[in-house]
This record gives C-alpha cells, structure tokens and sequence, in this order.
C-alpha cells in the first residue's frame, strides 16, 4: 500500500534530499568540535550553593533553545528545576521545554531519530552501550564535578574505557515490599519467614519469576554474577568464576522453598502487586522502586520496605543478590548547545535537584550526600533501595541475549513439575542457561 | 446405530449447535469483559472474576476529564486527532480508490496491464517494510511529527487498493456507458453521474476501511510521531496507558478507552449499513 508512496517521496526526495542531508551533515560536523571541547577542559567546576555553575561555563551560547526528555512522574518537577535554571541565567535567555518521554525506550528513540531526541534525555544505565556505539550520547562534560558528588557505583556504571558519559540521577532496583499486617519488620528478613507469614495470612507473595530482569536473582544468590562483556564487539556476556555447586544448591533451595509454599508464591507482573495490596490478595512482593507511590498509597501506614531477603542454603542464610541500575542525564552528541545542555544536565542531576526528587517524588538518590539525609533515612523505601544496592549487580554491560534465558531459567524452577531434590537437572539448566545467554 | 431420523437430526444439530455456541462465547468474551470492566468500580488492574462487583461510569469520564491521574495522558485530544485523520483520509482514500478503479476498469490505455501488475506487486510487499524509509522521506519534507503526515501515509497509497472496486465496476454492464456517451456524457460525468450512483456497497466498502484504518494502526503512528504525545492517535495512545508507568493508574481508563474507540466505527457502520445492504441486494438482483 505505502509503496506507491514511497515511490512518489523518492521523486520529492532527489529535489529536497541534499539540502536536507547537507543541512544535517554540517549540524552534525559543526557540533562534534564543539562538544569535545568541553571535554577538553575537564576539572572541577565551581558551583555556587544551589549547584548551578558560573555562567561563563555556558560559552557565548545565548538563546538556546532545550528540549528535555523526564518520565511523566517527574515532567512538572523537571520542567520546574528547567525554570529555575532558566531564570538563573537570564541573560543567556535560555528556554527549555520538558516533554514526557519513558526511560526505558529514550535510547531506542533517540536512536531512531537522533534529530528529534531531546538534548537532554533520561534513560536507564542498561542502555548506555547502545548510545555510546552509536554516538548518540556526548561524554559528560563534568566528569570531577559528578565523580565528587555521586556514590562510587554510580559513577562506575556511567564509566566505559575510562570515559564518563552520564550524569546519575536516581538509583533503579527493586526489593521487597510487604503489608506490615501481615509480616512483620523482623519477619521480613528472611525469605523462608515472609513466605510463611504470607501463608498463615492466606495472602500471595508475587514475584515476576518469569522476567529475566527479577529472576537472575536465583543465580546471583548463587554466586553466579555478571561482568560486562567477554569480547570486543559486546555480544558475549562475561561471567565471574563461580563455584558450580554453591550455584546448584542455592538454585535447589529456591525451588525447593518454592514448592513449599505453592499457591502462596506466584508468579505476577509487578503491577500486581499495588492491585494485591489494594484488594488484599497480597502480602508481600518484589517490587521496583517506580511502583513504590502506588504501593504505598494502597497500604497506607501498613506498608513495609525493606532489602531483598536471605535465603538459607544448606543452613548459611544467604543475601539475596539483585540487578540494580540507575537512570541517569545524557546530553546529545549533536547538539545545538552543548555547553548549555552540560551545565543544564549538572544542575538537574545535582544535590539540589535530587535533594528534591527524593523529597516529592520519591526518587532514591546517589548523591553522596543525600544519601546521608534524613530524607532517605526516614522513607523505608529509599533506604531499602540504598541497603539493596549493597547487594546487587549493575545493571550494564548486558547482552540483549541475557533476558530470555534468565527468563526460561526462572520459570522452569518455579513450575509444579520441576524436581528440586534433583541436583543434576539443575546443574544441566544452569550450564545451559549460561550458554544460552553467550549464545555459543 | 440411531434409527430415527428425526433423533439424528436432533442430536446432529445439538453437537453443531453447541460447537458453535462454544466458538461464540470464545471469540465474544474478550469483547465482554472489556465492555463489563470498563464499568467497573473497584479494583486498580486486572481481577480474578469476570463480573464486577461494583458498577461506575466514572472511568469514562475520567478518560474525558483527565481526572484519574496525575500525568499528562490526554486522551479527548487523541480521539480528536484520530478522528480528523480518519475524515481526511477518508475522504481522500474514497476518491483516490474509485477513480483508479475506474480507470483500469473502463479505460483502455498503453501499459494498462503493466501499471496493474505494477500495483498487484507492490500491493503484496507488507506495508511496515517501508516505514523507516517513510519516515526519513517525511523527515526530509520536514513532515514528521505532524497529523498530515498520517493523512499523507493513510490515503496516499490507498489507489493501490483498487482490485475490489475494479472488480465490482466491471460487473456493471458497459452498455451503461456506451448509452450515456452517445447521450454526450464525458468520461468524468459517467463516472460521477452514472457509475458512482450504481456502486453504492462499494463506496461504502471503501469509505468503511479507510475510515477504520487510522483507528487501529499502530506501528507507522509510532514511528512519525516518536515523543510528540499531543499528536498521538488512539492506538499509541491506549498503548502508553499500559506502559508500566501508567498501568497502575490507568488499566480502568484504557479499557473504557477501547470502548470508546469501536463508537465512531460503530455509528459510521450504522448510518452507511443501510445503503450498504441495500446496494448488495439490488446490484444481485439485476445481475
């Protein structure tokens, strides 16, 4: 159908085409000088109190026009710290507009149209490789000023060949949420307790077993961890030596547990758990932080947070180990104004601004310092994101070739016919699933 | 064996029509438990009964008035860009159709057959395989983004689709034409005046599809429109209500959403049923 119109747009196409490749090109050319620039002159940055850096920073850049990509929960705050930015510099006479743009899919649509991305774009720490290999994303133009302010693991995601390319701007896991009426604080500890408490209660424990992204929790307990790539093309994912039969028995504890309390541990998409909360159906769960508002709103005081669990494998209760990200700022590689985009890209991710995200927002943060407050001190959610983060496995470096496997494996060890007694089924699905996930 | 013809007749028809009733409750109960949950009152996603236990109009006015939630998910916006993409290429498609119908069907022409091959082949390849380079040519146009360029992508290859219609022209008789030729009628005015009046259950057949067409694509909306969620149809935008962000908030909405979609297709089919079964019959009629 679309044929013929492609047909007819090629004939418009010849009129237009160089003018417009030629527009893109030298757009294109003109700003790479400029946006190693600023690499160039690396160094600390002076910031003045509210983290904004001195105007000289933004070059002879006046009148820049911005775009800024936030997910929808945080546009109208965004779209305030833009003002505030905005009006800091006013003689720059910088506008900005906030448009409302997921994470999860920023770097596939900055991809797919680098020219109609933001200049300033969140995205999830999983896609960084993707921007980097195609260009689409600049080095950070602060790299000390964001090295001394944010949290070590935050910095060292953002960090590939030694090069920072992102500004942190919240930490992205999960953890385990439960109704306190139904497990207690000190019940919430271990795996074996909140299933039991979720059982005496008639309530479900809801996991999303079937995602690759919670079930790597059941290797990563195991010792089974990942570590960027094996090769220099990144299509071969790098595993730590692990010792095959602490793997097999943690992933054996697991099922076993699991089989313990069929009925009680389901497999759900996590949204139904602020739905479970809601109608009562659910005690308790692992949950990402994105979903903590609906959460807790539904529990009201009752509800709980805490980090994942231990599980006891062969009598030593044992961490669990997670995946965990970060969302961070990236400023486009092509863009009109990079000093300006930098500096916008600083101030957002700064102290100030995540001080206010975690405030109103609820976003845990990775400044060093905000981390330290009161603010996530006394929220249990932040602080279980931050205790979790002591037990997990950044979220980079992925293959796109680890989910499905890591899904499979999930949903095998949760399904009624599996045998968990059966040692030598279980090393026979862990070989594969890393095979798999090397795709060898 | 059953001897009785009447107890095989009996029991044949009971296993038919029990097998069917079995095949209509299969494709009608997603339909029903849209509609049903698009009412309902509790709950915040998916719940474990079919029938709710509480009846509300609620979400459907929270779809209007953006009342629910907190983001900006404006779904009366959307069903007014949908609906002005579907009258214009609507209307656009219509016309563009049956006069290329009508061209390969009436006139003779160098390379008639060729073209129609041409259009044949081209018509097979699936419409998604030329979406990016769609976008980089609206791209150059500096169209992306933009309502028109929907309108451009919904009507403009839409000619192609001319097998049908041509199909049903070449049923009525030439004599028709040759009558009104001598009566000094041009090729336009037989056509407007003569053939059009005859093919009513084909131009409703054209107006019908290309007006459902902008309702329910998906994938090429996505891609022209990327971030510009104030010119989002209906399909992008009940999808954004599920994104993971969203669902907890607006799994009600999007269902009364759907709804709310099937209502435009639903009044258009009723108004144009009329000529529609009317065209049918008569056109058999006359053979």
């Amino acid at each position: 159908m679309k044929k013929i119109l492609a047909i007819l747009l090629a004939g418009m196409m010849t009129a237009t085409a160089l003018a417009g490749c030629g527009d893109g090109q030298t757009s294109g050319d003109s700003s790479n000088p400029d946006s190693s620039g600023t690499g160039d002159a690396p160094g600390l940055a002076e910031l003045d109190a509210e983290g904004f850096v001195d105007a000289a920073e933004l070059g002879d850049e006046t009148g820049a026009t911005i775009k800024v990509w936030a997910p929808d929960a945080a546009v109208n705050l965004t779209q305030k710290m833009c003002d505030a930015f905005a009006e800091h510099y006013a003689d720059k006479n910088i506008s900005i507009s906030v448009v409302a743009q997921g994470e999860k899919d920023a770097a596939t649509q900055a991809q797919s149209d680098v020219d109609a991305a933001a200049d300033v774009f969140g995205f999830a720490s999983d896609q960084l490789d993707n921007l980097i290999n195609s260009g689409v994303i600049a080095e950070c133009a602060y790299t000390d000023n964001v090295i001394a302010m944010n949290t070590e693991e935050s910095v060292k995601a953002g960090t590939v060949n030694d090069k920072l390319y992102y500004y942190p701007e919240t930490t992205n896991g999960y953890f385990l949420v439960y109704d306190k009426s139904v497990v207690s604080d000190e019940k919430a500890q271990k795996f074996e307790d909140v299933l039991a408490a979720c059982k005496d209660a008639g309530k479900r424990f809801i996991m999303d077993a079937g995602d690759g992204y919670y079930s790597c929790i059941f290797t990563f307990t195991g010792g089974v961890t990942i570590d960027g790539y094996a090769d220099e093309e990144q299509t071969v994912q790098n595993f730590v030596d692990y010792d095959e039969d602490t793997a097999v028995a943690t992933l054996q504890a697991f099922a076993q547990l699991i089989k313990d309390y069929k009925g009680t541990f389901t497999s759900l998409s996590v949204d139904k758990i602020a739905s479970g909360f809601a109608d009562g159906s659910c005690g308790a769960g692992i949950d990402g932080i994105w979903d903590i508002e609906s959460d807790s709103e539904k529990l009201g005081e009752n509800f709980g947070a805490t980090k994942l669990p231990t599980i006891n494998v062969n009598g030593e209760d044992k961490a669990m180990i997670s995946m965990y990200g970060y969302k961070a700022l990236g400023v486009k590689s092509t863009t009109k104004y990079p000093l300006t985009s930098a500096a916008l890209a600083l101030y957002l991710t700064g102290e100030n601004c995540q001080r206010q995200r975690a405030e109103q927002i609820q976003w845990g943060p990775t400044n060093k310092t905000v981390t330290e407050e009161d603010v996530v001190k006394n929220s249990a959610a932040l602080s279980a994101s931050v205790e979790q983060s002591k037990n997990s496995v950044a979220q980079v470096h992925i293959t796109s070739t680890f989910w499905d496997p890591m899904a499979n494996l999930g949903n095998q060890i949760i399904a009624d016919e599996w045998d968990p007694s059966n040692a030598d089924k279980t090393k026979e699905l862990l070989t594969a699933t890393i095979k798999n996930i090397k795709d060898e | 064996m059953i001897k009785s013809y009447k107890l095989r007749r009996h029991l044949a028809n009971g296993f038919i029509y029990l097998l069917l009733a079995v095949l209509g409750i299969i494709w009608i109960s997603p339909f029903v438990y849209l509609v049903m949950h698009s009412f309902r009152a509790e709950g915040v996603t998916t719940v474990a009964y079919l029938i709710p236990h509480e009846w509300t109009i609620q979400n459907y006015i929270d779809l209007f008035t953006g009342a629910g939630g907190t983001a900006q998910l404006n779904f009366p916006r959307w069903f007014m860009n949908t609906f002005v993409v579907a009258i214009f290429s609507c209307i656009i498609s219509t016309i563009s159709v049956l006069m290329v119908s009508y061209a390969f069907s009436r006139l003779r022409f160098k390379a008639r057959k060729k073209f129609m091959n041409v259009g044949m082949i081209l018509g097979m390849f699936p419409g998604f395989m030329t979406m990016i380079a769609i976008y980089y040519l609206l791209k150059a146009m500096g169209l992306t983004q933009t309502l028109v360029a929907l309108v451009i992508c919904y009507s403009c290859g839409a000619g192609l689709g001319f097998q049908i219609s041509k199909g049903f022209f070449d049923t009525i008789p030439r004599a028709l034409d040759e009558a009104a030729t001598i009566d000094g009628a041009t090729k336009n005015q037989i056509f407007w005046r003569i053939i059009l009046p005859m093919s009513k259950p084909i131009v409703v057949y054209t107006v019908l599809t290309s007006f459902i067409g902008p309702w329910t694509d998906f994938i090429l909306a996505k891609i022209i429109m990327l971030d510009s969620r104030d010119n989002y149809t209906v399909a992008i935008g009940l999808q954004l209500m599920q994104d993971q962000q969203f669902k907890n908030t607006y799994y009600k909405q999007f269902l009364a959403g759907s709804v709310v979609v099937a209502v435009p297709i639903s009044i258009l089919f009723l108004i144009l049923q009329r000529y529609y079964v009317e065209g049918v019959t008569g056109g058999a009629v006359k053979g």
